[in-house]
């Protein structure tokens, strides 16, 4: 299956019941004036013939698992969520059933017929409305209490599921930055951005902030979004079970913003990779700034601080002065301002860039670096480095972009 | 609300003066000018003007309170001074409170005269109730003076903000008062204030007691409660 | 009278002529007014639809850049919300509510010409961006602090949050308008529990304007103030805070949906007994939970923030308010099923708009219930789920209900029916791709596509759906055009009689188009189904009613005149606007234009000295 985690429906899925189609059935139809139903039939039977080819192109399309599904859980958040889900959509099917049902049976059988005399002149029944009144009441509340104890159930991350994996969110226009203070429980500090690595069968509770404005963090099959807002500090927690994931480590999950955040909202996205415990101790242990360097990536390093550095770090976490300075340069809205730009130090380790829009090969990367308004519209690296000029292209030769992206890729 | 009892009396008496355009045949529609049903029949019997006035009153209430709202949630988390305790000053504003409660009883009085046709009276106590509210404005636009000298704008923290945006829309709507009480006043010397016509002055009375009643929610909140408020350190009460 | 009215001289009292119309303040035509302005915003707004479909139908689709796509989808909900539905609700109140509680017009008819003009120049004011280029893009509910500086640095914003600002005055107006007339406007006889549905439900939507607005015209105010005058409202560098705005907006805007559905469950409400020849069943339950829903529609607003962060409790307390919320709809909607039940259903085309209605309502209300749950709204929020509840309860609850109602009392306004055949296919056309543009977004949200997005990868596999919804558009563009032909060609259709449907309403018992004065002898309310009572006495009697109540001498009827100073008010409270985005001059300018016309209006009298 490789690293994209690509699984075709099964039987069992519970959107099985798929949309039920608002069809009236024919033999409840009694013709009275033969004049008014014939068209009216065949009305109907067009519409059977739509609602069932509309039914199975729904079924056969919907049912696809997309890379996003929140029918297909990896995590016990995702997983309660959509239990909760389903109950709640077998109820609204037997609802939706019942009262369109009746709808369409009162429609079908109580239809005007000619010489009809006056129908009888009924003014309520407060027998009745009790009971409509009541049992939609209890359903209700029956279903509201059970959420509230999923509320609670899914607030805090389990203490027995072994040891808790803190990451701090940052979102940025228009890319998540993952910081881990404590990456391998010796206090390794790891600032990366828009590839999340996580160790799998580890809850991972997510402290959000956000630098600039609104954002929102969804992994859909490991749980549902919470906001990233400006002055709060969120929680979340995700875990990635070994139970429900069906392939071989590693496996790629999709995240992406939720929430509307300016122009390249639609190209905010990332990716979790959830590793095997030895994998992930390996990627922490990996991470540090740059050791010797090959005489070509020196050069690159050239080009890198005079034309990158000022938005990206290359050797390590983030230094909290230095990313306060690009986020205040930032704030001043100006032209070519510093911005918070992704930490670079393991971004040979990521399977994608410009915040998980394409796959990070060599012809992409080269691509991004000449005209990043190709591959990504709006994002603040065209608008704000002197880099480029006002067609959208790097003023860097070929072979430049070449130094760059050899310094990159051996970047430790 | 010293001017309710009155009530009763001022629609019945509008009611029979105030025919003037509509009697014959019962036209509905006319309530907004005239104050007048010339139709003998309204659903309730109350007066159509009297009652939008109620109805904007409560609207009204509801604009007073988000902002109010906004200026609770703010409190303390002003990041850099001047905050309250460093500039409000009770005293003075106890002051133009008081004379703001002053030109609501003046409102009472000439609300009063007019039910009682007393022409003289009427002129002085609308012009009476007007000068009390422009006083109240001038206390206003010296503690705005005052306050921007000590470095409190609207930009410069959330108290700014917050208490310039709230106390500037209650003195816009007192300036909206003073100018329809000058507007009575004027109509007063052409004779059109009477008992027939004492609706034009209790409608006018009854803004004039809202914004009065909402200056003491302001009053106590911004200042008995408020006003004491330092950094983002201190917690709300 | 002081010398200011003399300066403008009354204008005419004809009425024909675009004059006629400037000056009008019938409420009749100030609904055809209103009616007819919402139309074309419909068409402009529905427009803007369509190219949010036509970048989605494919995926890496690049037609319209990130942008302009965030501009179409900002501006298509504001439109659709404030200047489509909104005014279609107001246009059915002006038309209708005055004729089915017995009154000649509404308590203040100037005051209900200068809503509609304020509606008009804010409407223009906002559409004016696009002139400038500099268009709204931050969604209808624009999130502080995206709409701050440095992240919103043209002026689209302004226009928004400016535009919003006339328009609330325009329906705070109009509620105060409404809660008066039907509050003290009835005929004899029609008490509260005598009034229909349709008068019941504006009385509740006026409510909830009036109290509703002022929360929105503080954010918004605030929004204008951050972005003008240097105040840090919603700016958290500066300590303040954006959740404020969300809870500022949703506060409003929660019960805003309800001013959305309530006019048109009240149509709807009208329509069922004409068409099934039985009385409502059990009204006092179908009015109490309209008052209910109008009440608790309050204490839900956080629903639209569950993934805000307020913590389990609130979410708690948001998630069992916002379910029980489905009771009273429920009631309504079982209640309505009990109307028809046992009748003699004639399916006509208000009739099929209305049952139509009923059966998209349904299926919004359920796919409500599934993110009030907030655990399951957790995966929900802010993708095409929800995008498509709200198209369901949106335009299969607010919009069928507003064609049901054009199609239910146009023979009342013109005289003529709407053709009956042009009707069905109208229907079926809007109704069948209505559901094939928004039912394939349940499963595309489930799937994992965010709203307002305006391009993704085919990886995903979003594109087949997508496609659909985009091939629903066309289905439904097609027949609203089917709807504006059939509007347009009835001109030439036949006269019918003054109560063609047979209806109980009291709006029936006078000819079509109504006279100016719409009730010759104010009539005595007889019951809740007014006229059937009386037509049925009558056919006792053995001299059914065929024609409607006679017409008088209009002049023996004192009307209030037509008036020039609702408009020049309104154009001063349009250059006040205008103003604070160009140059302050302008407001000034328009300041001082107001303030003559209210002088000049409160110095006129009532109806012009003719004798």
């Amino acid at each position: 299956m490789g690293l994209l985690p690509r699984k075709r429906a099964t039987g069992s899925d519970p959107r099985g019941a798929g949309p039920p189609e608002p069809t009236p059935t024919s033999p409840e139809m009694r013709p009275q004036d033969p004049e008014r139903s014939a068209p009216r039939r065949y009305k109907h039977h067009r519409l059977l013939v739509f609602g069932a080819l509309a039914a199975l192109f729904l079924l056969t399309v919907a049912c696809s698992q997309g890379f996003q599904s929140t029918w297909d859980p990896k995590g016990p958040v995702a997983e309660k969520q959509l239990q909760l889900f389903n109950v709640l959509l077998w109820t609204m099917v037997a609802v939706f059933v019942l009262v369109e049902g009746a709808l369409l049976y009162i429609v079908i059988r109580y239809r005007r017929r000619p010489g009809q005399p006056r129908p009888p002149q009924i003014h309520g029944h407060t027998a009745l409305e009790v009971t409509w009144t009541i049992i939609p009441t209890a359903l209700i509340l029956g279903l509201g209490i059970w959420s509230v104890f999923t509320l609670f159930e899914l607030d805090q991350p389990p203490t027995d599921q072994g040891e808790i994996l803190e990451v701090t969110v940052t979102g940025h226009q228009w890319y998540f930055e993952f910081e881990y203070p404590d990456a391998d429980g010796n206090g390794k500090r790891i600032s990366t951005a828009n590839d999340l690595k996580i160790p799998v069968d580890r809850p991972v509770s997510f402290i959000l902030e956000s630098d600039d404005v609104l954002h929102s963090f969804w992994v859909p099959k490991l749980g549902g979004k919470v906001d990233v807002v400006p002055t709060r500090q969120n929680t979340l927690w995700l875990m990635a079970d070994s139970d429900l994931i069906d392939q071989p480590l590693p496996a790629t999950y999709y995240g992406q913003c939720a929430e509307l955040c300016g122009v390249a909202h639609a190209q905010m996205r990332f990716r979790v990779t959830v590793l095997s415990e030895e994998d992930y101790q390996a990627w922490v242990r990996d991470y540090s700034p740059p050791a010797a360097i090959t005489p070509r990536a020196q050069r690159g390093q050239t080009l890198f601080s005079i034309h990158c550095s000022l938005c990206h770090t290359v050797n390590g976490p983030e230094v909290n002065t230095v990313a306060q300075a690009r986020l205040d340069q930032f704030l001043t809205g100006e032209e070519n301002a510093a911005v918070p730009g992704p930490n670079l130090t393991d971004l040979r380790t990521r399977l994608t860039l410009g915040a998980g829009i394409t796959d990070l090969t060599i012809e992409n990367l080269r691509q991004w670096i000449k005209n990043p308004e190709t591959i990504k519209p709006g994002n603040l690296m065209y608008k704000n480095a002197l880099l480029y000029d006002e067609g959208g292209n790097a003023n860097l030769t070929d072979e430049e972009i070449d130094l760059l992206i050899e310094y990159l890729l051996n970047l430790r | 609300m010293a001017h309710a009892p009155e009530t009763a009396h001022h629609d019945e008496g509008s009611h029979a003066a105030h025919g003037e355009a509509l009697t014959a045949h019962g036209g509905t529609g006319h309530g907004e000018h005239s104050g007048s049903v010339g139709h003998d029949y309204t659903t309730t019997g109350l007066n159509h003007r009297k009652m939008l006035m109620w109805v904007f009153l409560g609207s009204d209430c509801l604009f007073f309170g988000s902002l109010i709202a906004t200026y609770m949630v703010y409190r303390g988390q002003s990041l850099q001074g001047p905050y309250p305790v460093d500039i409000i000053d009770i005293p003075i504003t106890t002051i133009s409170t008081f004379v703001l409660l002053c030109s609501s009883f003046a409102m009472v009085r000439a609300l009063a005269a007019t039910n009682e046709n007393n022409q003289t009276a009427i002129k002085v106590w609308l012009l009476a109730t007007a000068v009390l509210g422009a006083i109240f404005i001038g206390f206003q636009v010296y503690e705005f003076n005052l306050f921007k000298e000590e470095g409190l704008t609207l930009g410069q923290n959330l108290f700014g903000a917050t208490f310039f945006t709230l106390t500037g829309f209650h003195g816009a709507h007192v300036t909206l008062g003073i100018i329809w009480l000058l507007a009575l006043f004027v109509i007063s010397f052409k004779g059109r204030l009477h008992p027939g016509t004492a609706l034009d002055v209790e409608i006018c009375g009854l803004y004039w007691h809202f914004v009065d009643i909402v200056w003491i929610v302001i009053f106590t909140l911004l200042y008995l409660v408020g006003g004491f408020d330092a950094g983002p350190a201190v917690p709300g009460h | 009278m002081a010398a200011i009215t003399e300066v403008l001289p009354r204008p005419s009292s004809a009425t024909a002529g675009i004059w006629s119309w400037i000056t009008t303040v019938d409420h009749k035509r100030i609904g055809v007014l209103y009616g007819a302005t919402a139309l074309i915003f419909m068409l402009l707004s529905g427009i803007e639809a369509g190219l949010i479909r036509m970048q989605l139908a494919v995926p890496d689709s690049d037609i319209l850049g990130p942008e302009r796509y965030n501009q179409m989808f900002t501006m298509h909900a504001t439109v659709m919300i404030f200047m489509v539905i909104m005014p279609m609700g107001v246009a059915f109140f002006n038309f209708v509510v005055p004729l089915a509680i017995g009154a000649r017009d509404v308590a203040f008819p100037r005051l209900n010409a200068l809503s509609y003009w304020i509606f008009l120049f804010g409407s223009i004011l906002m559409h004016f961006s696009f002139v400038v280029n500099q268009v709204p893009d931050a969604g209808w509910f624009s999130y502080a602090n995206l709409t701050e500086q440095p992240f919103s640095q043209n002026a689209g914003l302004d226009f928004w949050a400016i535009g919003l600002l006339i328009l609330g005055t325009s329906s705070v107006a109009g509620g105060l308008n409404f809660v008066v007339t039907i509050i003290n406007l009835r005929a004899p006889g029609m008490s509260l529990m005598r009034m229909p549905v349709f008068v019941w439900m504006t009385l509740l939507t006026s409510i909830l304007l009036i109290l509703a607005m002022p929360v929105i015209t503080v954010g918004l105010i605030e929004l204008v103030m951050d972005r003008n005058f240097g105040t840090h409202f919603f700016i958290p560098s500066e300590g303040g805070d954006p959740i404020l705005w969300q809870h500022l907006f949703w506060v409003f805007g929660h019960p805003e949906v309800y001013i959305l559905i309530l006019p048109p469950m009240g149509i709807v409400s009208e329509i069922l007994p004409t068409f099934s020849k039985k009385p409502l069943f059990g009204y006092p339950f179908v009015i109490f939970s309209g008052i209910v829903i109008a009440i608790m529609g309050w204490a839900v607003w956080s629903h639209h923030m569950f993934t805000v962060g307020l913590g389990p409790i609130a979410n708690s307390v948001f998630t069992i308010t916002t379910m029980l919320i489905a009771v009273p709809t429920g009631v309504k909607i079982f209640n309505w099923l009990g109307t028809m039940w046992k009748g003699s259903i004639e399916l006509t085309t208000p009739m099929l708009y209305a049952l139509g209605f009923i059966f998209l309502f349904i299926i919004g209300g359920l796919s409500g219930v599934s993110h009030a749950v907030s655990p399951s709204d957790f995966q929900q929020q802010d993708t095409y789920y929800v995008v498509a509840h709200l198209h369901y309860v949106l335009f299969g609850g607010s919009i069928m209900g507003i064609f049901a109602g054009i199609y239910y009392w146009w023979p009342k306004l013109t005289g003529k029916l709407l053709n009956e055949t042009l009707g069905k296919i109208n229907f079926w056309l809007i109704f069948i791709g209505m559901n094939v543009t928004f039912f394939p977004m349940h499963f595309v949200g489930m799937n994992g596509m965010p709203r307002r997005i305006y391009t993704y990868s085919s990886e995903f596999g979003w594109g087949d759906l997508n496609l659909m919804a985009s091939a629903g558009y066309l289905v439904l563009f097609v027949g609203f055009l089917v709807f504006l032909y059939n509007i347009l060609q009835n001109r030439n259709a036949r006269r019918v009689s003054h109560d063609p449907w047979d209806a109980p309403g009291v709006e029936w018992t006078i000819a079509s188009p109504p006279p100016a004065y719409n009730f010759a002898e104010v009539p005595t309310i007889r019951g809740r189904d007014h006229y059937w009572i009386v037509k049925d006495e009558a056919r006792e009697a053995g001299n059914p009613i065929t024609e409607p109540e006679a017409a008088v001498d209009p002049r023996t009827i004192h009307m209030p005149s037509p008036s020039y100073w609702p408009l020049i008010t309104a154009i001063g409270v349009g250059l006040i606007g205008g103003g604070l985005l160009s140059h302050y001059g302008v407001s000034f300018l328009g300041g001082a234009i107001a303030f003559i016309g209210v002088i000049g209006w409160s110095n006129e009298p009532p109806a012009a000295e003719e004798h």
